[in-house]
């Protein structure tokens, strides 16, 4: 009887501590790599919550968000792309000017917490920030309608410090389809990326902007993955075959992203992590070991989506808890190696190449040929600038409807008399 | 929609900024010698000094003729501008704020935009030319061996009363913004009556002066040109650091709202700011002709109203004005 006790506190023993010994060897790793989350929504946050107000809250204590400092600290978060996110009803309206205000708020977060987040734009401030115990802070723009097609927008958003931009985000922009395309809730209107399009990803190779296809259609992953001459990311995407959500990358796309060495980053929201309401941190390990096994360990990251949703899985509450995560990667048998690349080797290769991609471009011209007026024609945008004839669409359309006018004309005049 | 500048008839025979400026020292200088001893004077004095211009709108004419579109020209000749590098070697010119444009129509639109692509074509412009670079500061303008790009916005309605949009312009190198061009904004008054928006009693909001105390923060240059005098004066007020008025003229040689008067010198000269002259016929002599004597006579009245520390040159070139 005695033995049965003895014998099951001696397992449970063994189990705590084995689960221990794979947290504690999570919190070494995480000490030697940094972690580089691709995706993180507190500067939405911001606006919903205090409209930009930074001064209204203290982020060494804010308890409303998933992400504030001490949680940062404990989840040895070491570099984090901050999304500068604008919703798609601004498109077409004041997107730009959103989309500046908050990426305006990334660099006053930074320097309203200097001990603690640190501004960065490359591979090396990433590294410096990791040696100073500083989180290296980074800016992604989350969805072409905040450039608003216009490329002098983009360049000018690199100069500012942005590395990446989400091609589309929950809406076609008048150059590239989004992801709900594929879903039946959208209409595609490029058939992918439009010629504009087209040239705006070669115009992010020559930048070294990193292009993030996270939110677009499978076509314009496919399309970007043959054009890109530098790898591409999804920073916050899972595995479709795991969790069939559009939102997701399916198995084909995972194996070209390999061939390219870019790199898919998990989203951890449990509608695209079980594609149901609830999940947990098991369900979410699943897709790493998934986009492994496809694809292999060098193409996989973190991209939380921390304060973008509502539902994260049990386990994963908020940004305090990667070590977990890491843990249970561990416990199923990942080496050291293959987790320090999920961690943020992956991603650091792959932004270091797009540098290099960059530097080896910088002889070539920017591109300058603005998109066609017609398919941008909108209330809110003025004509300003382009010549005459590249109002040709408009003209075309009213040449086919004249001689349709002229014939009703003469019907008519016909009829009356 | 845009209108073409009437200056460029009338300039046609001064083609070179360079003979425009030369012509204007030399007239100045001329009271005190011969006239070959004064344009070698002033060649010296200018090669010493090199000239600072605050206003030149050659990135509209981009804009306009070429839709920014720097590839398909050569920047050191162009045939349709006031302005190219060869023009502005001639006239010594050592530093231009370049200005960044956009219409008034564009408020409330797509001005934020618009904004973005004209600091990006100076940019590029300053990049592409090796006789042009960069600077943002008073010290690189200093230093800098090439013709200094400085970057001014035109009109507080490309920030779309944005703070964060103010500072990020400064953090992409724009060191200059004209509180407004021919339209008030939300919070400040033109001196303009082309377009009756945001019309109001208060000439400087409270938002307005919030604007102010950022650009007195941030480190960037107060432009009063186009403002009204009563937002002038509103600002003058408040302001800790000296303001520019980056190409008006003075009211009492010719009375037009554009130019700044003499009460406003006064302020001005406590300030320890400047007027930039403006060359534009119509605010130099309230007329469609002009000549270098009645722009020099600008250039006197200034100093004996305000003193010589608070004069320098705002040409207007390329500009198109309503």
């Amino acid at each position: 009887m005695y033995w049965r006790v003895i014998l099951l506190n001696v397992l449970s023993g063994f189990i705590n501590c084995s689960a221990d010994i794979n947290r504690e060897k999570a919190e070494r790793l995480m000490a030697e790599t940094p972690l580089i989350d691709g995706h993180n929504d507190l500067p939405w946050q911001m606006r919903q919550l205090f409209n930009n107000e930074l001064e209204k809250m203290d982020l060494n204590t804010l308890e409303k968000t998933h992400t504030n400092i001490p949680k940062i600290k404990a989840g040895h978060l070491s570099a984090q792309f901050w999304a500068a996110y604008v919703p798609c009803e601004s498109q077409y309206k004041d997107a730009v000017r959103q989309t500046v205000e908050q990426i305006d708020v990334v660099h006053r977060l930074c320097r309203l917490y200097p001990d603690d987040l640190i501004f960065a734009t490359s591979t090396d401030d990433i590294l410096t920030a990791f040696q100073q115990n500083k989180t290296a802070s980074l800016i992604g723009v989350e969805g072409g309608h905040s450039i608003d097609s216009s490329l002098g927008t983009l360049r000018m958003f690199y100069n500012l410090g942005v590395r990446y931009l989400t091609l589309t985000h929950s809406c076609n922009t008048p150059w590239a389809d989004n992801w709900l395309v594929d879903t039946g809730k959208d209409t595609a209107i490029n058939n992918g990326l439009s010629d504009f399009g087209k040239e705006l990803i070669k115009e992010m190779n020559r930048i070294g902007m990193l292009i993030d296809l996270a939110h677009v259609s499978e076509k314009v992953m496919n399309l970007v993955l043959d054009l890109s001459n530098a790898p591409v990311i999804f920073s916050h995407s899972s595995a479709y075959e795991v969790c069939n959500s559009k939102r997701n990358v399916p198995d084909d796309v995972l194996k070209r992203v390999a061939q390219k060495k870019g790199i898919v980053m998990v989203n951890f929201y449990n509608d695209y992590v079980t594609c149901q309401k609830t999940a947990n941190l098991s369900n979410v390990a699943d897709h790493f070991d998934h986009i492994k096994k496809v694809a292999g360990h060098e193409i996989i990251g973190f991209g939380g989506d921390y304060d973008g949703v509502t539902r994260v899985p049990k386990g994963l509450e908020d940004v305090s808890k990667y070590p977990d995560l890491v843990a249970e990667l561990l416990r199923r048998g990942w080496t050291d190696i293959e987790v320090k690349a999920a961690l943020g080797n992956n991603l650091l290769r792959v932004f270091k190449e797009v540098e290099k991609v960059r530097d080896s471009m910088s002889s070539v011209k920017p591109y300058e040929v603005p998109i066609p007026y017609a398919d941008v024609v909108n209330p809110c945008r003025t004509m300003y600038g382009y010549p005459p004839q590249d109002n040709a669409g408009s003209m075309v359309s009213l040449g086919l409807h004249l001689p349709v006018l002229t014939l009703l004309l003469h019907g008519t005049i016909v009829w009356l008399f | 929609m845009l209108f073409l500048n009437p200056l460029q008839s009338l300039w046609t025979a001064w083609q070179s900024q360079g003979c425009t400026v030369t012509s204007l020292l030399v007239i100045v200088l001329l009271p005190w010698s011969s006239s070959t001893s004064v344009e070698q004077k002033t060649l010296d004095l200018m090669r010493r000094e090199p000239l600072i211009d605050g206003h030149n709108d050659l990135a509209l004419q981009l804009r306009i003729n070429y839709n920014n579109r720097l590839s398909t020209i050569d920047l050191h000749n162009l045939s349709k501008t006031h302005t190219d590098i060869e023009r502005l070697k001639a006239g010594h010119v050592g530093a231009q704020m370049w200005s960044a444009y956009v219409l008034c129509s564009s408020q409330d639109k797509d001005a934020v935009r618009l904004t973005l692509e004209q600091i990006d074509v100076i940019k590029r412009m300053c990049s592409n030319y090796e006789e042009l670079e960069l600077v943002t500061s008073s010290t690189a303008v200093r230093e800098t061996k090439k013709i200094g790009c400085l970057i001014a916005i035109e009109g507080g309605h490309s920030i779309d009363s944005s703070l964060p949009a103010l500072r990020m312009f400064y953090d992409l190198g724009v060191r200059s913004l004209a509180l407004t061009h021919t339209c008030n904004t939300p919070w400040a008054e033109t001196s303009s009556s082309i377009h009756r928006v945001y019309q109001r009693d208060i000439s400087l909001t409270e938002f307005g002066k919030e604007v102010v105390k950022e650009m007195n923060r941030l480190g960037m240059m107060i432009d009063l040109s186009h403002s009204s005098v009563s937002t002038a004066r509103a600002v003058l007020l408040i302001s800790r650091a000296p303001v520019i008025f980056s190409h008006s003229s003075a009211s009492a040689v010719c009375n037009n709202p554009r130019n700044v008067p003499d009460d406003l010198l006064q302020l001005l000269k406590k300030n320890g700011g400047i007027v930039m002259v403006n060359l534009y016929n119509r605010f130099v002599a309230c007329g469609k002709k002009a000549n270098i004597a009645t722009v020099a006579d600008h250039f006197d009245h200034i100093k004996k109203i305000a003193g010589s520390e608070s004069i320098g040159i705002g040409g207007d070139y390329d500009g198109a004005r309503g």
